[in-house]
């Protein structure tokens, strides 16, 4: 916004004369800014000033109607003893590992399988965006089938193969599965998407030429396409990671429980309970407003250090 | 056609104030009160009956003009932050009952209904119930819409092959203690093998829990949740688990449903309103339902209040309506409409909450629900019930479902429990 002006500068012979020299930056233009305006002041009505609210909450003690009260930094002292919220990045950490690496190597050959694809592309297309389009809880409410231990699908397939029944939402590790096999799923299609995207970029005269030097498909693959689709795997990696770390919905519905016990428990030993369920938690159901504020930075920070290490990763291996 | 840059201009600006303007005006109605006519409700979907916000609407029409507004989603957080943004309150607020204890050290923010008569009306309303809506300071913010009394939901069927009485009246009598029910669960596993009396552990807690006069915070701010009374509840909740009357069953999974259809899991201890959720969710067992006394004694889950809030401009009229509408004539509406249990006892024995009802073999449920609900002791609930509460529930849960030593985990429930006391300045 601020590089806008710079396009239409007056010619020097202009500017040298007085007269001339008040009329730029923002009087000139402010005709333009007015225009681009709504964005901007509806961001920092509905954004930036409760961003800004959150922060100065955390160093408050609040119930959410009664006044505030000055805690300094309590609220983040407690958070960094709090084994609950340590917990809750883990799960938040296992469980988008455990969704987002298979989703990445899906993702990509269903790419592959769509980029080489003759017929019936577009069906192929929409039917592997759908998922991602799909009501959240709706999907939660089917996996919650899925997943259960006696009639559920997984079991059914278990068995068929002669493997034992596993109690998939009563155990920590069954209940991580069953959350990320759902965000799997939601996701691999969008990201298969975006890489199809990255795969046309790519001009056909490198293939051609990796074939002429006699490259096999394998061998194309790692060696023309994927250097090549590097920036595109960033982009889904940095995504999926700000959207993994957000899980919330998923758990939520997925281990919804009887009237009697928080929803945002996250099930048996708390093995589904994400950051943002977490957060929820402590906001609104203990009512404790400025710890919940405390915690939401917590996670902004533990995101912003995974999109960077990401990136890290990713161009490292550029540069090598 | 091709758009001028004054014209683009033009319609920038108009996108930006109808984006504002709408925004305000879809937020809530118009600025409350101000107009003296308008008078906005808010509750939630099936928290009040419909009929009689209707007829409510109908009958105050002259006076106000009520604008009843079912608010969807996670109603607490919304009516907080309307509340402390300060703008477009509704005058009439439901409350719902398990948040009642956090709007009370807040009772600032609403209208004390002694001011305004509620004291001659409380003769008609449970006592402990209306005990629940009193802020420390002594005021009322709060009028009783409905209440949970606890029940047993049992299939006479199962509990009549397993050789265990099948009559509500003999059920009542004969599993009236804890003890009784166990040993009742443990013929019943014992007759039919794969049955189980209950499906976690998390109820037995929870109702006896209900059934004392302390919880886990004391009117002092002490943390009493290690205290002896916690602990038995604790411990009979762990000798069902030892017992091996408790299920392996997740509640709301396809395994549960097919489980209770079967017979498997013959019996819930639920509070009244859970009557509408078997009806929805097991319409093929019609029939094969009947209702018993609760082991231990009668306990509470639930069950809400409307409030006056000070931001209302005509206090006297809100209460007016609200009295109306919560009178036992309409209470009895409620619980036939949408289950919602009167709070008015002298609801209980009106003709049309005394009918038979087809799922549960004809029986007349009031005879179970009405002595159960006038029985329910009164206990303290305090605003730090829910976060000191909630690792004990948790620690039950772990014991129950993955069979941690429950030893182990009262312990570390107390160690988190402690923690959490001192983060919320709660002594102990």
């Amino acid at each position: 916004m601020a590089t806008l002006p710079a396009v239409e500068k007056p010619p020097a012979a202009l500017a040298d004369t007085p007269a001339a020299k008040p009329r730029t930056g923002f009087r000139k233009h402010w005709h333009l800014y007015a225009a681009i305006s709504p964005f901007y002041l509806l961001f920092l009505a509905f954004g930036l000033i409760p961003v800004g609210f959150s922060l100065y909450l955390s160093f408050h003690r609040w119930d959410g109607l009664g006044s505030m009260e000055w805690a300094g930094l309590a609220q983040y002292q407690y958070l960094l003893t709090d084994s609950d919220f340590w917990q809750s990045i883990g799960n938040t950490i296992v469980i988008w590992a455990l969704a987002t690496f298979p989703m990445i190597f899906i993702a990509m050959v269903a790419a592959v399988m769509l980029n080489s694809a003759v017929r019936f592309k577009n069906v192929y297309r929409f039917a592997y965006f759908l998922p991602n389009v799909t009501s959240i809880v709706a999907v939660a409410i089917i996996f919650g089938s899925v997943f259960s231990t006696n009639f559920g699908l997984m079991n059914a397939l278990l068995q068929a193969v002669g493997l034992d029944q596993v109690a998939w939402l009563n155990t920590p590790w069954g209940i991580k599965v069953a959350i990320a096999t759902l965000m799997t799923w939601q996701w691999t299609g969008y990201n298969a998407i975006i890489f199809l995207a990255g795969l046309q970029t790519i001009p056909s005269d490198l293939y051609e030429a990796a074939r002429i030097d006699g490259a096999g498909p394998v061998q194309t693959f790692f060696r023309v396409t994927l250097p090549l689709m590097r920036p595109v795997l960033l982009f889904v990696l940095v995504v999926s990671t700000v959207t993994g770390l957000q899980s919330f919905a998923e758990p939520q519905v997925l281990l919804q429980t009887t009237a009697n016990e928080s929803t945002f428990s996250g099930g048996p030993d708390h093995a589904g309970r994400t950051m943002v369920l977490y957060f929820f938690q402590q906001t609104f159901d203990n009512n404790d407003f400025g710890y919940g504020a405390a915690v939401a930075w917590g996670i902004f920070l533990v995101v912003v250090l995974f999109s960077i290490i990401n990136w890290r990763l990713v161009r490292r291996r550029g540069e090598a | 056609m091709r758009l001028s840059r004054r014209g683009l201009l033009r319609a920038g600006l108009a996108g930006t104030a109808a984006t504002a303007l709408g925004g305000l005006a879809s937020g809530c109605a118009v600025p409350t009160g101000s107009t003296g006519r308008n008078m906005v409700l808010w509750y939630w979907s099936g928290g009040l009956s419909d009929t009689v916000v209707k007829e409510a609407r109908a009958r105050y029409d002259d006076v106000v003009t009520l604008k009843a507004q079912q608010i969807g989603g996670y109603y607490r957080p919304k009516l907080i932050t309307t509340m402390a943004g300060r703008a477009h309150i509704p005058d009439i607020a439901g409350l719902k009952g398990e948040d009642m204890a956090s709007y009370l050290p807040n009772a600032d923010q609403f209208v004390d209904l002694r001011t305004l008569g509620a004291d001659k009306l409380k003769g008609q309303y449970l006592d402990w119930k209306w005990q629940q809506a009193v802020a420390p300071d002594g005021s009322l913010i709060g009028f009783p819409i409905d209440v949970g009394p606890v029940v047993q939901y049992y299939q006479p069927a199962v509990y009549d092959k397993a050789g265990l009485p099948s009559e509500p009246d003999d059920v009542s009598r004969e599993m009236d203690t804890w003890e009784k029910f166990f040993a009742a669960g443990e013929q019943l596993k014992k007759r039919i093998p794969g049955t189980y009396i209950l499906t976690d552990v998390g109820s037995v807690f929870e109702m006896s829990i209900g059934q004392g006069t302390t919880r886990f915070v004391d009117r002092d701010r002490h943390f009493i949740g290690d205290g002896e009374h916690v602990r038995t509840c604790w411990d009979r909740a762990v000798e069902a688990k030892r017992r091996g009357i408790v299920s392996n069953i997740v509640t709301g999974t396809p395994d549960s449903i097919s489980a209770t259809e079967k017979g498997h899991l013959p019996s819930q201890l639920n509070a009244s309103w859970a009557a509408g959720d078997l009806k929805l969710q097991y319409p093929k067992t019609e029939g094969n339902w009947r209702v018993a006394d609760c082991p231990g004694g009668p306990s509470n889950v639930g069950g809400s209040f409307l409030s006056i809030t000070k931001a209302c401009r005509e206090p006297e009229r809100a209460f007016e309506i609200i009295a109306w509408m919560l009178n036992a004539d309409n209470q009895a509406q409620g619980f036939v409409e949408a289950g919602l249990f009167p709070s008015t006892p002298a609801s209980y024995g009106m003709k049309k909450l005394r009918e038979p009802d087809p799922f549960f073999g004809d029986q007349i449920t009031m005879d179970v629900y009405g002595p159960a609900a006038e029985k329910i002791p009164v206990a303290y609930n305090s605003p730090y019930d829910v976060a000191l509460g909630q690792p004990i529930r948790d620690e039950i849960k772990n014991v129950g479902v993955l069979g941690k030593d429950p030893e182990k985990a009262w312990s570390d429930a107390m160690s988190k429990c402690r923690r959490i006391a001192d983060h919320l300045g709660v002594s102990r």
